[in-house]
């Protein structure tokens, strides 16, 4: 039995600990003589405004061959994701065409607005992936050469070219995976498997005409 | 009785020349409490080296007597033995109060099978150190399932939360060390913060008989006690190593305990455990790893007429949140129902990542206690608890690092109660209880508060008396009152306090007015009153009946009236409600207990109708710019709750025992006619224990648990459309896991170096048939399965 070097041990931690119990006691001792002015002054605690939040994602299709026909998709949540968002609709697709799309993300809940897409998105781009989809609507999509290097060898999907094809009605979707665990963009729109997505907003009733 | 060892008496001779040996002394022994005479009393006078007996009167008289010192050692069954010593001048009478009753009081180490209870008529189940010892590497909440009717509603393996008779979180109280723990015990992630290794005895109350801890325990009571302390010289210590092999952990705990006849003691324990990624049988669960250190010291001085304690406990736990279960969107929730398997599967890791937790509790105490004859015993308590939670989201950026959720929760508490024991018959406790709050909600996480900067104030009273009416009959009675006030400094989104309709109900509470925020300052008073009544009657030695009813109050917690945003671990909107009354409980419960040499059998039912009973469930849908979130908003509603738990166990031989467990409950929503969320399904097990005292105690047990299919559930599975294809999914979160049978082996073995040096080898394999399963009371069960084989290797050396 080595019981004299085991009780040196345990003094040396009953001290360390006696010291910061010591301490814990005469400030909650003092604590509760002085309870209200523990019970912090009549300050009032300062808003949150969440940073990372995303209030505005604008998607800008410019038409290649004429910078008038421009097409807006916007989705405005003024709550960021703790509250409802609105999707509108502005411009049609012209059939045929070749449109530009040029994304926007910001936190408008900050003055001035956070640019969260180039200064959150961008310099984490392995780690996000954008992914887009169609219904019942004539367009297709691709990643451009410029595009900026994605998570896995894909393209992150921030500069893409859009074709309209016939004329149609259909939905729009944009997706932004965060981590996603494996990514797809070999037919342009991609696919992105796990992680967790921190955009998923579809705009109805897009027109190509 | 050990008591009756006399001390040693230092000698003192009698000296001088010329003594005069005529002097009688007269002495008179009464009972410190009541000051009734003891009889009987064996009186040892160290001069003459002689014994005499009180008589009726508890009268004694010792004659011709010289001048100088006397010396008597005074022992009485039930007494402690006490040694006095007067000058004899002349003829001497002294009235000698001696500590009787010191049994019944309880104030001596009790060793062997008695245990301590808190409750005279309460449902009450005490676990004893070696029953807890075997979860050393584990979870208080681990331990509480030994007791029939006590479940735990996990997040994970790692956050077990003790579940009585299907109420958890705040619906159950818990103490450590005569203390109520302080630790934020709102939300169903959030575990007790207790050491199991400071344990050395808890008692499980069920419902809240146990009046003078609090009146809200509408579930239960959890009383977790340290070692007792032994008056005599004695040093002595416990070590336990332990090994597990699913997540390769390992944990190790040492106590110190030194105590002296004069009644001064001192302990010390400490513990580390560390594991990485447990293993489900087909895969890693990624993640799942957990850090935690405790350490406790308690020191002071007992002695029978007065004495104090300090004590000190801390606790910091780093617990990793299986990775898959990190969801972000209501899609993410369907695809992990539907595939069956985490998302996330990586290799084998001690490394703990976000989603994680990181909790620390403080809590520092001071007691004292006094003894008044013909009277009883006051005493006065102050502690303070310091809990901080870290919660660490899935984040992205410079926000990696920072905890999504950041509280801080220091609680101070006094109390002060008396309790009369001058008549043995007819006790009567009465204390007062002083509490304020703080909470900090740290607004540099970056993401609205969940819980709000508060402060509370409680205040408490209560008496609790009991009559012994006969040998075999046993009444205790209770009231309480309770008054609670919340003070709280609470954001709200200017859309959601309109949508709640707070703008026209709660206008004058606004203080400042931001862009898209409100700050307000809710205060709500509640007054609360609580109460019990109970009969416990023993038909013959081996049959016993209790009897007992409660009524219990229950304010609503900081979570159910303040929560509103996204719960982003759960992918779901909460909302709380400013309208919240208080919970009342009446619960009525009887128990039936039979005891023979071969067989004994505890039978406990229980009837529990619960007004304005608390509760989540989904209501509706928000769609967000991350697809469409479910909404859940606190209800209140009126619930029973009623069931049965066994728990029998015979001596086939003498070597082999067979014992089952057995828990039925029911519990159902009145206003809508639905079964409760989250009730534990009928579960049954049964173990045999092969015994063989001559063979180094080994002993050997096989345990066979039966848990069936929740079969009643309310149906909270709800639909959300793609908003791309317009598909219609339903999200199934309400269908609970098929039943499941698990095998467990446990085996120990003693081996004694010396009189008081032995090691205790157990060796326990866990979910042998490595069965793949699913706990419909774990809220990862739509990610992962649960825990596959684990074989448990432990030392404890005591010395």
């Amino acid at each position: 039995m080595n019981t004299n070097k085991l009780n040196i041990k345990t003094m040396k931690i009953n001290h360390l600990n006696i010291t910061k119990t010591t301490n814990f006691f005469v400030s909650a001792l003092f604590c509760l003589t002085l309870i209200t002015s523990c019970s912090s002054d009549d300050d009032n605690p300062p808003p949150v405004n969440p940073e990372e939040i995303i209030t505005n994602v604008t998607l800008t299709f410019t038409n290649n061959a004429d910078a008038t026909d421009i097409v807006v998709l916007a989705s405005v949540a003024p709550d960021g994701q703790d509250g409802t968002s609105n999707e509108s609709v502005t411009g049609n697709f012209t059939a045929g065409a070749t449109y530009d799309l040029s994304l926007a993300i910001t936190n408008a809940s900050e003055t001035p607005a956070d640019d969260v897409l180039n200064d959150d998105i961008i310099p984490e781009a392995d780690e996000h992936f954008f992914s887009y989809a169609v219904n019942n609507i004539n367009l297709t999509m691709t990643r451009d050469g410029d595009d900026i290097n994605g998570p896995n060898g894909s393209k992150l999907g921030v500069n893409t070219t859009w074709v309209a094809g016939a004329a149609s009605t259909g939905n729009v979707q944009i997706t932004l995976t965060h981590e996603p665990t494996s990514t797809d963009d070999s037919d342009g729109f991609g696919t992105a498997t796990g992680g967790s997505e921190d955009l998923n907003i579809t705009f109805n009733n897009v027109d190509v005409q | 009785m050990k008591q009756l060892i006399v001390g040693i008496v230092i000698a003192f001779s009698c000296f001088g020349y010329n003594q005069n040996c005529t002097y009688t002394f007269l002495g008179e022994l009464s009972d410190f409490h009541d000051g009734t005479p003891i009889i009987s009393a064996t009186i040892y006078i160290k001069e003459h080296d002689k014994y005499l007996v009180s008589d009726f009167d508890g009268k004694f008289k010792i004659e011709n007597l010289c001048s100088g010192v006397l010396n008597l050692t005074i022992s009485h069954i039930g007494c402690e033995t006490k040694t006095v010593s007067y000058v004899i001048k002349g003829d001497t009478h002294k009235a000698i109060q001696i500590e009787h009753h010191i049994e019944e009081l309880n104030e001596i180490s009790v060793t062997g099978n008695t245990s301590k209870k808190e409750t005279k008529t309460a449902q009450e189940t005490v676990l004893k150190a070696n029953t807890l010892k075997k979860y050393s590497a584990l979870n208080l909440g681990d331990a509480l399932k030994e007791v029939s009717g006590v479940s735990s509603i996990n997040t994970g393996n790692s956050i077990v939360k003790p579940m009585i008779n299907g109420m958890h979180s705040s619906r159950l109280l818990i103490l450590n060390n005569n203390v109520r723990l302080q630790d934020q015990d709102w939300g169903i992630e959030h575990a007790p913060n207790i050491d199991i290794n400071s344990a050395d005895q808890i008692s499980v109350i069920k419902g809240s008989g146990a009046l003078a801890y609090g009146g809200d325990a509408i579930g239960g009571v959890i009383v977790v006690n340290p070692i007792r302390i032994i008056r005599k010289d004695t040093l002595y210590g416990r070590t336990i190593i332990g090994g597990q092999s699913n997540g390769r952990g390992y944990n190790i705990s040492s106590t110190f305990n030194r105590s002296y006849s004069s009644g001064w003691f001192a302990n010390i324990q400490g513990s580390f455990k560390q594991n990485g990624d447990f293993r489900a049988p087909d895969y890693n669960l990624t993640n799942t790893g957990l850090k935690s250190h405790a350490f406790t010291m308690n020191t002071g001085k007992k002695k029978f007429e007065s004495g104090f304690e300090v004590f000190y406990s801390y606790l910091d736990n780093e617990i990793g949140i299986l990775g898959a279960s990190h969801i972000g969107s209501t899609f993410d929730l369907e695809r992990a129902i539907n595939s069956g398997q985490p998302s996330l599967i990586n290799d084998f890791s001690y490394d703990i990542n976000a989603p994680k937790q990181e909790v620390t509790h403080h809590l520092a105490k001071a007691s004292y206690y006094k003894r008044f004859k013909n009277f009883g015993k006051i005493n006065l308590q102050y502690d303070y608890q310091n809990n901080q939670r870290l919660e660490f989201d899935v984040r992205i950026g410079d926000r990696r690092n920072i905890p999504a959720v950041d509280l801080k929760l220091q609680t101070h508490t006094f109390l002060a109660d008396i309790n009369l024991d001058a008549n043995l018959n007819r006790r009567i406790n009465f204390g007062i209880m002083g509490r304020f709050q703080d909470n900090f909600a740290n607004p540099d996480t970056g993401v609205r508060r969940l819980i709000p900067d508060y402060e509370k104030y409680d205040f408490g009273a209560y008496t609790t008396a009991e009559w012994q009416i006969s040998d075999d009959l046993i009444f205790d009675a209770g009231l309480r009152y309770d008054f609670n006030r919340i003070d709280a400094k609470k954001f709200y989104l200017k859309s959601r306090w309109e949508e709640r309709g707070y703008n026209v109900d709660f206008l004058n509470i606004i203080l400042e007015e931001f862009p898209t925020q409100l700050l307000t300052n809710p205060v709500f008073n509640f007054h609360n009153i609580s109460a019990s009544a109970g009969i416990k009657y023993n038909i013959n030695d081996s049959n016993q009946i209790i009897f007992n009813y409660s009524l219990a109050s229950r304010p609503p917690n900081v979570s159910e009236l303040f929560s509103d945003g996204l719960h982003h671990s759960a992918a779901r909107f909460e909302l709380g409600n400013l309208r919240f009354d208080q919970e009342i409980a009446n619960r009525l419960s009887a128990s039936y207990a039979f005891n023979s040499s071969k067989f004994s059998l505890l039978a406990e039912v229980f009837y529990s109708r619960v007004n304005d009973f608390i509760y989540l469930r989904p209501f509706d849908f928000i769609l967000t710019n991350r697809g469409p979130f479910p909404l859940w908003q606190y209800q209140q509603t009126n619930a029973e709750l009623f069931g049965i738990d066994v728990t029998a166990t015979y001596n086939l031989t003498d070597a082999l025992q067979w014992q089952n467990k057995t828990a039925f409950i029911k519990g159902y929503d009145l206003e809508t006619d639905l079964p409760l969320i989250d009730m534990p399904s009928f579960n049954t097990t049964n173990q045999i224990t092969y015994n063989n005292e001559a063979w180094y105690n080994f002993s050997a047990s096989l345990k066979s648990e039966w848990v069936f299919e929740q079969n009643e559930f309310p149906d909270f599975n709800f639909e959300i459309e793609d908003q791309l294809t317009g598909e219609i999914t339903l999200i199934d979160i309400s269908t609970p896991p098929p039943a499941y049978h698990l095998l467990h082996l446990y085996n120990e073995a003693t081996f004694s170096f010396t009189e008081k040096t032995n090691l205790k080898v157990a060796l326990s394999i866990n979910n042998i048939l490595n069965t793949s399963y699913r706990n419909y009371l774990n809220r990862l069960r739509y990610f992962a399965d649960d825990l596959g084989r684990n074989i448990t290797l432990q030392l404890e050396l005591n010395y």
